[in-house]
Order: C-alpha cells, then sequence, then structure tokens
C-alpha cells in the first residue's frame, strides 16, 4: 500500500458575495461585501482513516465537505483524491471514473431522499448513472443486497421514504452511497438530526461498513462527542480555519489550541467528572467581519499584541503564537 | 417536609385524531421541590414537551388532559378557566422555549417587552419596569443593558436572545420555570454559559425548574433528579448521579450507554434495536418491551408500575420480580 494519502486538501479558500443588489449598492453607496467561509484549509486522509471536522456554526465545515466532494469550486487551493485534482478541466476523464468513488451523507434525510421516488429507484441510481449493472435483474438483486448490508429488508425498496424514520432513511442513504461502490464518503452531520439511541445505531453501522469495505470517511460533525467515537484524526475549525489537528486521543487529553480548550471545557456531558467549568467569554464574531490576526483574539485568555496583527501560520498541529512561542503550559 | 412547587399525579393527555384517540402522556406522576432542578429526557414522541406544555396550560385542541392533577404550591391548575391560567402564566410560571427568535416579537424593542411583562404582572410604574429591565439584563449577563434596551430582538445573537427570554422568564419572580430544549438551538461554547445561567438563577431565587431536553449532557450537568420518558410513560425517575452512572430500568440503560462521551473511549455504543413505538401504536403491557433485551412474558401483558428502588421509582418489572424473590 503507498503512503500516499488518499484525499489531499491544499491551502483550500472559499469567499462567498454577500452583497446587496446592484441597485441598493448604488443607492445606498455601499462597497460589495464578501464572506471568506473557509481559508487556508490544508489536511490529509489516508485510506481507510476517518478524519473528522469539528467546529460551531459558522466555522465553515460544511463548506469544506461540500468543495471536497466538488458541489462546490473552490475559489483558491485545490483538493486530490488519490492523486487526481477534482477540479482540474484538464483531468475532467479521469475526475469522472473518480466521481463513483466519492459519496456523500447529509445531515437531513428528510431532504436528501426524493419524496415521488421508491427506495429501490433511489438506491439503484447510482447503480444505473455509473453503468455498473448490465440487467434490471441485477440492479434488483444489487439493491436487495444493499438494504439488507444498511439493515432493512429488501422488500423495503418497494415503499418511499416518507414510511420510514428519521433513522432508517439516513440508512437509505447510506445504502445509496454505498451503490456505486464508493471509497470515499463525505459525512455532513450524519447524526444531529436523529435521537441518541437512533445516532448510536448509525454510528456503530458507519464503523461496521468502514471495517468491512476499508471505507475512508471524511466526518462532519459540531458534537464532539460523536467526533471522539468516530475519527482517528481531527481538526477543529473556528471562523473558516483549522486551528488545531492532530490525533483523536491527543486532542481530547492535551488540548493545544486554547479555543479547542475552551470548547472541550464547556462541551456538557455525562461522563460527570464535577470538573468545574471556567466561564466560556463571549460568541463566535460576524464572519463578514472577522478579528484581525488570530480571529479568536477578542475571546482568547492568552491574547496578546502579536495576536491581534498577525494570523499564526498552522505549525505542528497548531495555529496559535502563544503556544509557538511556549506561553501557555501544556493542558 | 417542604411542599413541592409543582406536583404532578397520573397525568394524561390525550389527541383525539379521526384514526382514534392517541395517549400523549399516560399516567405521569412527579414533584419538583423549591430550588430544585428536574431534567425530564427522552427521545422525540416521548411525551416530554407535552408535559411541559401541560403544566402551563399550552394543550390546544384537539389535544386535552384526558386524567390526572396538576398542583402548584398545592392549588390545582390543570382545571382552572383560560382567563385564570393566563395570569398564572408568567406570573408564577416562567417560560424558556427553544427558539428565542419565536418567543420574542420581532416588532418591539426588548426593552418594550420586558416592561409590559413586569407591569402586567407586578404593580410599578413605567420607570420603575424599566430600572427593572435593565437590572435583570445585567443579570443574565448582557453587556451595556442601558443601551441593550433599546435594541430589537434582531440586533442580538442567538446567545443573548436566549439570554433576554431567560430575562422575560424571569421578570416576575416565578415559582417554577419551564425550560423546553432551553439550549438545543445554540452553540456548544454558548450553551454551557446558558446552562450556567439558568442554573444559578434560579438556585439563587429558590425557583423550581422542569428542564425538557433530549440532550443527557446537559442534564447531567444541571439537573438535580433526572425523568427518563418513554412513551408517553415515566421509565425511570432519581437522583440524576444514580440514573445516569447506575441506570436500572433497561431503556436508561440503553439510553445512556447510547450517548458517546468525551471520556474514556467504547468501541461500539450500546444499541438499542428498533425504535420508539408510534401514538397509534403503543404496545400492550409495558411499552418498551417489544425493544427490551430482559423482557418476559409479564411485560407484553401487565403494564409496570412505578416501584421504589435505591431511592428512585423504576417502571420495570424486573425489579418487581427481584422484590418477589428477596420477600420470599
Amino acid at each position: 500500500m503507498s503512503e500516499l494519502p488518499f484525499v489531499e486538501v491544499r491551502r483550500l479558500r472559499r469567499v462567498f458575495d454577500v452583497s446587496k443588489p446592484w441597485l441598493n449598492r448604488m443607492l445606498e453607496r455601499e462597497q460589495k461585501q464578501y464572506l471568506t467561509a473557509v481559508d487556508d484549509v490544508s489536511f490529509t486522509i489516508r485510506r481507510g482513516e476517518t478524519f473528522a471536522l469539528v467546529g460551531e456554526s459558522g466555522s465553515g465545515k460544511s463548506t469544506v465537505a461540500r468543495m471536497v466532494v466538488g458541489l462546490l469550486p473552490p475559489s483558491a487551493g485545490e483538493v486530490v483524491i488519490d492523486g487526481v485534482p477534482i477540479n482540474d478541466p484538464a483531468r475532467a476523464a479521469e475526475v469522472r471514473a473518480l466521481r463513483r468513488r466519492i459519496q456523500m451523507i447529509f445531515q437531513d434525510p428528510y431532504a436528501s431522499l426524493n419524496p415521488r421516488w421508491r427506495v429501490e429507484r433511489i438506491i439503484a441510481e447510482p447503480i444505473r448513472a455509473f453503468h455498473l449493472s448490465a440487467s434490471a435483474r441485477e440492479v434488483r438483486e444489487r439493491v436487495g443486497e444493499l438494504l439488507t448490508l444498511v439493515g432493512l429488508h429488501p422488500a423495503d425498496g418497494a415503499k418511499f421514504p416518507h414510511e420510514f424514520s428519521g433513522g432508517q432513511r439516513q440508512r437509505i442513504a447510506i445504502a445509496r452511497a454505498l451503490a456505486s461502490q464508493a471509497e470515499f464518503i463525505v459525512c455532513d452531520e450524519p447524526t444531529s438530526a436523529l435521537d441518541v439511541s437512533v445516532q448510536a445505531q448509525i454510528l456503530n453501522l458507519m464503523r461496521d461498513l468502514q471495517d468491512r469495505f476499508g471505507l475512508t470517511y471524511l466526518f462532519i460533525s459540531h458534537n464532539l462527542a460523536v467526533v471522539r467515537h468516530m475519527a482517528n484524526r481531527i481538526g477543529v475549525m473556528y471562523l473558516g480555519r483549522i486551528v488545531e489537528i492532530g490525533g483523536g486521543r491527543e486532542l481530547f487529553v492535551k488540548p493545544q489550541h486554547p479555543y479547542t480548550r475552551m470548547l472541550l471545557n464547556a462541551v456538557p456531558d455525562i461522563a460527570m467528572t464535577g470538573r468545574l467549568r471556567e466561564a466560556v467569554q463571549g460568541e463566535i464574531p460576524n464572519p463578514i467581519n472577522p478579528p484581525s490576526g488570530c480571529t479568536f483574539h477578542p475571546r482568547c485568555p492568552f491574547v496578546f499584541d502579536r495576536c491581534r496583527r498577525e494570523v499564526p501560520p498552522l505549525e505542528a498541529g497548531v495555529a496559535c503564537h502563544a503556544v509557538a512561542e511556549g506561553r501557555i503550559a501544556a493542558a | 417536609m417542604t411542599q413541592p412547587v409543582l406536583s404532578v399525579r397520573d397525568l394524561k393527555v390525550e389527541f383525539v385524531t379521526r384514526r382514534g384517540v392517541l395517549k400523549a402522556i399516560d399516567g405521569v406522576s412527579f414533584d419538583i421541590a423549591p430550588g430544585e432542578v428536574l431534567g425530564v429526557v427522552g427521545e422525540s414522541g416521548a411525551g416530554k414537551s407535552v408535559t411541559g406544555a401541560a403544566v402551563i396550560g399550552l394543550i390546544e385542541p384537539p389535544g386535552r388532559i384526558a386524567g390526572g392533577e396538576i398542583r402548584l404550591k398545592g392549588e390545582r391548575i390543570d382545571n382552572l378557566p383560560p382567563e385564570a391560567m393566563r395570569r398564572i402564566r408568567g406570573k408564577r410560571i416562567g417560560m424558556i422555549f427553544q427558539d428565542p427568535l419565536t418567543s420574542l416579537n420581532p416588532l418591539y424593542t426588548v426593552g418594550e417587552q420586558l416592561v409590559e411583562t413586569i407591569r402586567t404582572h407586578l404593580p410599578l410604574s413605567a420607570g420603575q419596569a424599566r430600572r427593572r429591565a435593565i437590572d435583570l439584563l445585567a443579570e443574565v449577563g448582557i453587556p451595556a443593558p442601558e443601551r441593550r434596551i433599546d435594541g430589537y430582538p434582531h440586533e442580538f445573537s442567538g446567545g443573548m436572545r436566549q439570554r433576554v427570554v431567560i430575562a422575560l422568564a424571569l421578570c416576575a419572580e416565578p415559582e417554577l420555570v419551564i425550560a423546553d430544549e432551553p439550549t438545543t438551538a445554540l452553540d456548544v461554547s454558548v450553551q454551557a454559559q446558558i446552562i450556567t445561567l439558568i442554573k444559578r438563577l434560579c438556585a439563587e431565587r429558590g425557583t423550581a425548574v422542569m428542564l425538557v431536553t433530549h440532550d443527557m449532557g446537559v442534564i447531567a450537568e444541571t439537573a438535580d433528579r433526572v425523568a427518563v420518558m418513554y412513551s408517553g410513560r415515566i421509565a425511570e425517575i432519581g437522583p440524576v448521579r444514580d440514573v445516569v452512572k447506575r441506570p436500572l430500568h433497561p431503556y436508561a440503560v440503553g439510553l445512556m450507554g447510547a450517548i458517546p462521551s468525551l471520556e474514556g473511549q467504547a468501541d461500539r455504543l450500546v444499541q438499542i434495536r428498533g425504535s420508539m413505538p408510534r401514538l397509534s401504536a403503543i404496545p400492550p403491557g409495558c411499552a418498551f418491551h417489544p425493544r427490551c433485551e430482559r423482557a418476559f412474558a409479564r411485560c407484553s401483558v401487565e403494564r409496570p408500575s412505578p416501584l421504589d428502588r435505591d431511592g428512585r421509582k423504576v417502571a420495570c418489572h424486573l425489579y418487581d420480580e427481584a422484590q418477589a424473590e428477596a420477600a420470599s
């Protein structure tokens, strides 16, 4: 097996134009407004690994996910999957072949399945689109096999999505993702809309499938406990940048970046260690007009002059001047 | 023994539909003492929000309270006429809902809404009420309240809005606060601030709190006691530490095991097979028995009544069997 990473994201950046309409701008004499949703994000994922991005709303994690699967073109930077840059028009044929191997599971299982299609048609769509099976009978067999694989019954294929509960719909979405024999699945908050007992079923299923097919996951979530449970490596995002990246265990046991520490300290958890919480300071600033330098500096207890001026680079897994200069003791 | 602020006995709430009567709440009983936080957890459809709505008298047709009693400081409130109930709401029972944007009127400033609520319930002049509103905003941690009081809800961030809603809920010094998923719409770093705030303010005032949420983490850190609901019934109720650390009811055991924790890493999460039954198809006997690993014959026939066990109440035949064995 090669040591080359399966997925490589290099200096990804995405800017959205959030200006008012032209006429309003003229009348109100306003400039165009831009929102930098993702800025300078780089990471790699090895084959068979689960890499997670965590962050609060507005941190840009879903935007990264959409760029990685190619639903959204990046403003700068590139995504390379198995050696193929997915936004390179010169390699369109290779990219098309790659598409089959990349799938996505979305947060809302009520919105991501076509309500007018029967489940068998939903799951068969990727098989047909990529010409993976020749005959209708083969397709039907494959659909039945996939339904069984995700814990449903082959006869469920004749039903419509509304006949299923949220957890079952997410199983259908997983079956659809597997239909094209995907190797890399991007999961954007796959269990956030589900109840905890159903969430446990889906997370267990995702793990079983990973063991069985050697799947690679990019797992997006705001839930730190879920991420800890699922991921080998984790990137913590804040206002469009990765502030800390590291192995799951190290990150949770020895968080470095002040934001990671704050998050871990703030999450209500059932472990009831009885630890005292430090009061969390402030809220996420407006991403249209982010703070200068390190965007976390207005909330950071370790802030000093340099943080207000310079954006800290991601070095040794942490983007923080104070950590780089050794001014914060390890947690 | 002090009198409980809220006492609910054998509460039943039904929804009449074309396809028959759905029992959303079926025989729920609990008490909340002054200054106590009772957490109510359960998955979607377990009836936790309906329980909250019944207490504040906000069950609207086709729903109806079909039986049982709700007492506020000993006085029955479930059969009050709507006008009398309206006076209790806001004055004696404060409410905090999930979405702070829908609980605030977007057309009025935060100050106008606070002053109106204060003056409806307390005999204060406009000036005094405004003074009190500013104090309250300061107390819930809104910076520069003298200035912010004249802002509109859209000018506040989500966390700040929820603070305003808390100020509104507390402005008439209620005896009981019903908080229905107060932190669900908020980011984690803000969530912790809001939980701490609710807990501190209520402890200071001796206000009883009924905290409805699906988030066990929030309950574990906030509540004194917790009620685990399943299909409109309480499966287990007791001190939060016991129920979270050593749950007795098989559903509670499954629920706690299903939650990934930040501490330690389980390889697999506990899985409860199936999902909660629909209200139209609640199984006979114990509602949980088709999903229960430990179910036996009696579970599918006879509904378990709450048994006292290790300082809590558990509605499960397993513990009745244990009692019977111990007695023999």
